[in-house]
């Protein structure tokens, strides 16, 4: 996790599956610092439901408490996945982690 | 393969080796000090009988003189001639002892008994043998005086060789005390030694019989697992069979077809499944969705989630109002995720209208257009109680099929891209041999007859042109789950 300026950034990578669901939960595990958070996920080609489930479920927490999330999402595979699992449609997407960024600080600075 | 020896085996083993290089060592130790005592006592014994003897002899040699000075019979010579002869060889005995035992001022006085003899010899014998003397009882008196010189240096000597022998029996004392610790040190030793090996051994049982009982247990866990697994399978089966049904619903100017893979026996039981139900004026509600995980809890929130969906579709059959409906119900059960699709179908308007839950696009095939995916996008049940669903409709032409599936028909290899063409290419190729079981056809030009890892359901539904339709006998619309 890196951060930058009040911007947490969870970065996950490769293919997202049910094996993978501890390591998941934990970089998604929501933190009462969180200011706007950027969930990189650039390099990743599949998620499973249960990845997806915990993805979906961090974004709509995270948007219940107003806290700006941004998803930065590369792959075309994972980008058809995004779109019908809804996530393209009820949150932030960019294909451009630096547009991601731009995002998060002007809605902090909302 | 070379077998490890036990370290308290090898540390057992070293202690007994070095007990006996110590005890080896001791004995011969103590055999030495018990030798040197024995030969040193008996040569003590040897110069006590000397000293002894030397006495003697000066006796004889006085009681032989004082014989021949009162009858002048040299007879009587034959004591002091026998003591003459053998005394200055036993006082060299006793010097040479005296060298050799290193007796404490013993020496001085076997050289003062030597020069008393000497004396006695020159100023007492012999006057008395070779001159008629009448003073003669002053020279014995003389001679007495030395004599008695002479028996206190024998029995200096003597007090010395007893003292030496007292030292000699001490050393041997000490030996057989040495001689004893060592035995009572080996013991200890050997009793300590036993015990060691005894506790390690101990040891080792203990812990060999706590890992044979791990080991048992692991196995027994693994038992109740694989039983516990089997059961919640066969519960499982037995909800998807009883909920399944064999008769798809049959109206004009559509056909349906269907079909359903579980998965393999190692991905445990789905929660996919699909209805198609006929609803008045020839209308059609096709519904198809996934829970997420597997097992009982997966199988009792789907079949829930079906039942809401259909009551929802016979009350007011819009689809996105259908889906935020269930959805509502989905979030209050505490449901795991479901992905979903209610879709309402009009065959005589050859109309579609359709709702997705997070759920992968259906397939619409027309002829002259061929296949392509419809619009999707919108939370998957369960994740928000106020997300919103869209009403999507479709107006199509005669000879059109829909085509909707679950998501291990596209992400069975992971690309969902490349599991989308071979969709679209499996459902073009089924509508142009315009069989009667498409869903079949579509499911095996992509599986094969190969085993799937995920459940597989497939639904389609074929907007017949109007000669087919006046064939159709008219059936009772009933739905079909897997």
């Amino acid at each position: 996790m890196n951060q930058s300026d009040s911007i947490r950034t969870i970065r996950l990578s490769g293919e997202l599956e049910i094996g993978r669901k501890d390591e998941i939960r934990e970089a998604l595990r929501r933190s009462a610092s969180d200011r706007a958070v950027l969930v990189d996920l650039s390099d990743v080609t599949y998620a499973d439901s249960v990845a997806l489930t915990e993805l979906l479920r961090f974004c709509v927490s995270s948007s219940r408490d107003a806290i700006p999330v941004a998803l930065v999402v590369r792959t075309p595979q994972f980008a058809r996945i995004v779109q019908y699992a809804g996530l393209a449609a009820a949150f932030k997407n960019f294909d451009d982690r630096d547009a991601a960024l731009a995002y998060l600080a002007q809605s902090g600075a909302e | 393969m070379s077998r490890r020896i036990p370290i308290p085996l090898v540390l057992t083993l070293g202690f007994l080796a070095l007990l006996v290089g110590v005890l080896v060592a001791g004995g011969v130790l103590v055999r030495s000090i018990l030798t040197a005592s024995y030969a040193d006592a008996e040569h003590v014994r040897s110069a006590r009988i000397v000293s002894a003897d030397a006495l003697r002899a000066q006796l004889d040699e006085e009681t032989g003189v004082r014989g021949f000075s009162l009858v002048r019979d040299r007879l009587l010579l034959e004591p002091y001639s026998r003591g003459r002869a053998v005394l200055p060889g036993l006082l060299r005995r006793l010097r040479s002892d005296d060298g050799t035992l290193a007796l404490r001022d013993a020496g001085r006085f076997v050289a003062d008994a030597d020069a008393t003899n000497r004396r006695w010899l020159r100023q007492v014998a012999f006057p008395l043998l070779f001159v008629k003397r009448r003073n003669g009882h002053v020279l014995e008196l003389h001679g007495k005086i030395l004599v008695d010189r002479f028996r206190a240096d024998i029995a200096a000597i003597d007090a010395a060789l007893v003292r030496r022998e007292k030292q000699g029996d001490a050393g041997a004392e000490r030996a057989i005390g040495l001689a004893n610790g060592f035995a009572i040190a080996a013991i200890v030793a050997v009793i300590a030694a036993a015990a060691l090996f005894t506790i390690q051994q101990y040891r080792l049982a203990a812990r060999l019989e706590l890992e044979r009982e791990k080991s048992e247990q692991q196995r027994r866990r693994a038992a109740e697992i694989r039983a516990a697994y089997e059961a919640e399978k066969r519960i499982a089966d037995t909800l998807q069979e009883a909920f399944a049904q064999r008769v798809l619903p049959a109206l004009p100017g559509v056909r349906l077809s269907a079909t359903y893979i579980p998965a393999t026996e190692e991905a445990k039981i789905g929660g996919d499944w699909y209805d198609a139900v006929q609803l008045p004026d020839d209308r059609v509600l096709l519904a198809i969705g996934d829970v997420a995980g597997h097992g009982i809890e997966a199988a009792v929130a789907m079949n829930k989630t079906r039942q809401m969906l259909i009551s929802s579709a016979l009350a007011d059959p819009a689809p996105g109002q259908i889906l935020e409906r269930v959805n509502a119900e989905v979030v209050a059960a505490e449901f795991p995720m479901i992905t979903a699709m209610a879709g309402v179908v009009d065959a005589r308007a050859f109309k579609f209208s359709y709702s997705a839950a997070g759920h992968p696009a259906p397939v619409l095939f027309e002829p002259g257009r061929g296949a392509r995916f419809l619009e999707v996008g919108a939370l998957p049940l369960g994740i928000n109680r106020d997300a919103e669903y869209a009403t999507y409709c479709v107006t199509t032409v005669p000879g059109a099929m829909l085509v909707l599936y679950t998501d291990g028909v596209i992400e069975h290899s992971h690309d969902v891209l490349q599991g989308e063409t071979l969709l679209l290419e499996a459902v073009e190729a089924a509508a142009g041999r315009a069989g009667q079981d498409p869903a079949t056809e579509i499911r095996e030009d992509i599986f094969g007859h190969h085993r799937v890892s995920d459940d597989i359901a497939i639904l389609t539904i074929h907007f017949l042109n109007s000669a087919a339709v006046a064939g159709m006998p008219e059936t009772a619309a009933l739905r079909r789950t897997a």
